[in-house]
């Protein structure tokens, strides 16, 4: 043998040998079979529910059949405990300071009259949806694949209130508080820092989803919209934006919503790469919303997959769908665009052919020709982040 | 007649109202909490922050994995949790939603 070969033959014995050891870090299909929970938090039908202090609660796969994600099928994540559970809507201000030219106190009211309107139809996923696929477990919820949903966001340019205030030279940070605190004193808050640059015209401070006020838990009466980005930094609840000249270490910054800064953005349990980058924008992927793993037909029914598509905002060209194990794919239609950071609902019919247990997948390809891997082809990180496997669901047809 | 128009102008011009007029209340969730060694000290050293739903949702795990998870909340959190008291909790958390490895 020569040695290139034998090198080849060894990394790929090696590399099987890894593939079945957990302890390289697998990946597989999310968790599916949490039901929801028969206690309705306010403003909420019954979802999948983590915890209640602070609210954790996801949205079931059956509501990705629909492009817009129902306010009250929504999910909701916070960091703390303690959220406010009332605010008066008369006397709540945002304040903007730092390194601007004149400091701001704006009302609602403001909000809704002193400045121009605008609304954007956007997916908001947190970076560790489906993070129960990572084996052995990355640190964080074990969230299925609805930690996830797109609303119809109105509000008002952030660029807009940016400017009102005037920034001064040398203004290159910005930071966001909500109203979310920790329990404890030295336990660092929920204060999220992005660049300046980093900010476009389709970031807004958002009082309205889906026509209707924020619900509390997820953020009333404004949270930032950063279209095209994970949810970690559309802060809820906003209450104070600063401007500054530097960065400032914090841990839900530095620690936190931070994957390997290699080209996999992977690593194993055992040898965690040093250098790391913030998550930042989404990657292209698709939930199938029914089928779901429950669902028995008979073997002669005409099925309907629906499902929704989306990205960091180059839009999704393709969903493709097989139900052969991924030997062969077919066309999905599409819906109609609601714009470039919104769900792309699909929809594919077909008729089993055979009993029993049926797999589906669905792979969305993106305008850049990005595609998604099948959950195996995914490389473990520690957190547990960006998952965007093919989705599968296996139905039984009887 | 005359009455209902007055009220809706009214509300038109109350600009911010709010769809929830009352505090919003968050349930709460009875999670079922194993008794035994160390629910002292997870009672006294794990709830003030965060709920049992929060720590069992990890499922079952290594020792190492309690062991660090609490570490983890001591250090980045700043949970001023004593050093017997990390072990009596990672001790707990083992024997109760453990996976029975210890690496
Ligand atoms: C001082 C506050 C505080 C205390 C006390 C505390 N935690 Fe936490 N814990 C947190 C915070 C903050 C988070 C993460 C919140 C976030 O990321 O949004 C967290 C998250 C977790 C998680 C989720 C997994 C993860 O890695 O984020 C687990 C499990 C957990 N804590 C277990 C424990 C256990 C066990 C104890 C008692 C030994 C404990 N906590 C005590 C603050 C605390």
């Amino acid at each position: 043998m020569q040695r290139r070969d034998f090198l080849k033959a060894s990394l790929a014995a090696s590399a099987v040998a890894l593939g079945t050891s957990a302890s390289a870090g697998v990946t597989g299909q999310p968790i599916d079979s949490r039901k929801v929970s028969k206690i309705a938090f306010p403003e909420k039908r019954p979802l999948i529910t983590y915890s209640d202090r602070p609210p954790l609660l996801e949205t079931p796969r059956d509501s990705f059949t629909k492009a817009i994600t129902p306010n009250d099928e929504f999910f909701v994540r916070w960091h703390m405990p303690e959220i406010p559970t009332h605010i008066d809507p008369e006397t709540y201000t945002i304040k903007i300071n730092g390194l601007v030219n004149q400091e701001l106190s704006i009302s609602l009211n403001e909000l809704k009259k002193d400045f121009e309107q605008v609304e954007v139809t956007a997916v908001l996923q947190c970076g560790g949806n489906s993070r129960s696929a990572y084996k052995p477990i990355a640190g964080g919820i074990q969230w299925g694949s609805g930690a996830m949903g797109c609303a119809k966001w109105k509000g008002v340019r952030l660029s807009d209130i940016l400017n009102r205030a005037g920034l001064k030279k040398g203004a290159h940070w910005i930071g966001f508080n909500g109203s979310e605190t920790a329990a404890y004193y030295e336990t660092p808050n929920f204060v999220r820092e992005m660049r300046i640059d980093e900010l476009d015209d389709h970031v807004i401070v958002a009082y309205e989803m889906n026509g209707e006020d924020l619900p509390y838990l997820n953020g009333y009466p404004v949270r930032l919209v950063i279209p095209g980005h994970y949810s970690d930094s559309w802060v809820k609840m906003l209450s104070n934006i600063t401007v500054t000249a530097e960065y400032e270490s914090l841990f839900f910054m530095d620690v936190a919503y931070r994957v390997p800064d290699n080209d996999c953005e992977c690593e194993t349990p055992d040898n965690k790469f040093k250098a790391t980058k913030p998550i930042t924008t989404m990657n292209v992927k698709s939930v199938i919303g029914y089928p779901t793993n429950d669902t028995v037909v008979y073997h002669n029914s005409h099925v309907v997959v629906r499902g929704v598509a989306f990205d960091d905002g180059h839009g999704i060209k393709d969903v493709v769908i097989s139900v052969d194990g991924g030997k062969t794919w077919k066309t999905a239609i599409l819906d109609k665009d609601a714009g470039r950071y919104a769900f792309r609902a699909f929809r594919f019919a077909f008729k089993p052919t055979k009993y029993g247990k049926v797999s589906i997948m669905a792979k969305a390809i993106n305008r850049l020709g990005a595609e998604q891997p099948f959950a195996q082809d995914i490389k473990w990180n520690h957190g547990g982040y960006k998952y965007n496997g093919i989705d599968v669901v296996t139905m039984e047809v009887v | 007649m005359m009455k209902k128009i007055v009220l809706i102008a009214v509300l038109s011009f109350t600009s911010a109202f709010a769809q929830v007029e009352e505090p919003v209340e968050v349930p709460f969730i009875p999670y079922e909490i194993k008794m035994g060694k160390g629910f002292d000290a997870i009672q006294a050293n794990c709830l003030m922050c965060h709920s049992f739903g929060y720590i069992i949702n990890q499922g079952r795990q290594s020792k190492d994995f309690w062991n660090k998870k609490v570490l983890k909340m001591v250090i980045h959190f700043k949970a001023p949790i004593s050093k017997e008291d990390v072990e009596i909790t990672t001790d707990y958390l083992f024997e109760h939603y453990g996976n029975g490895e210890l690496k």
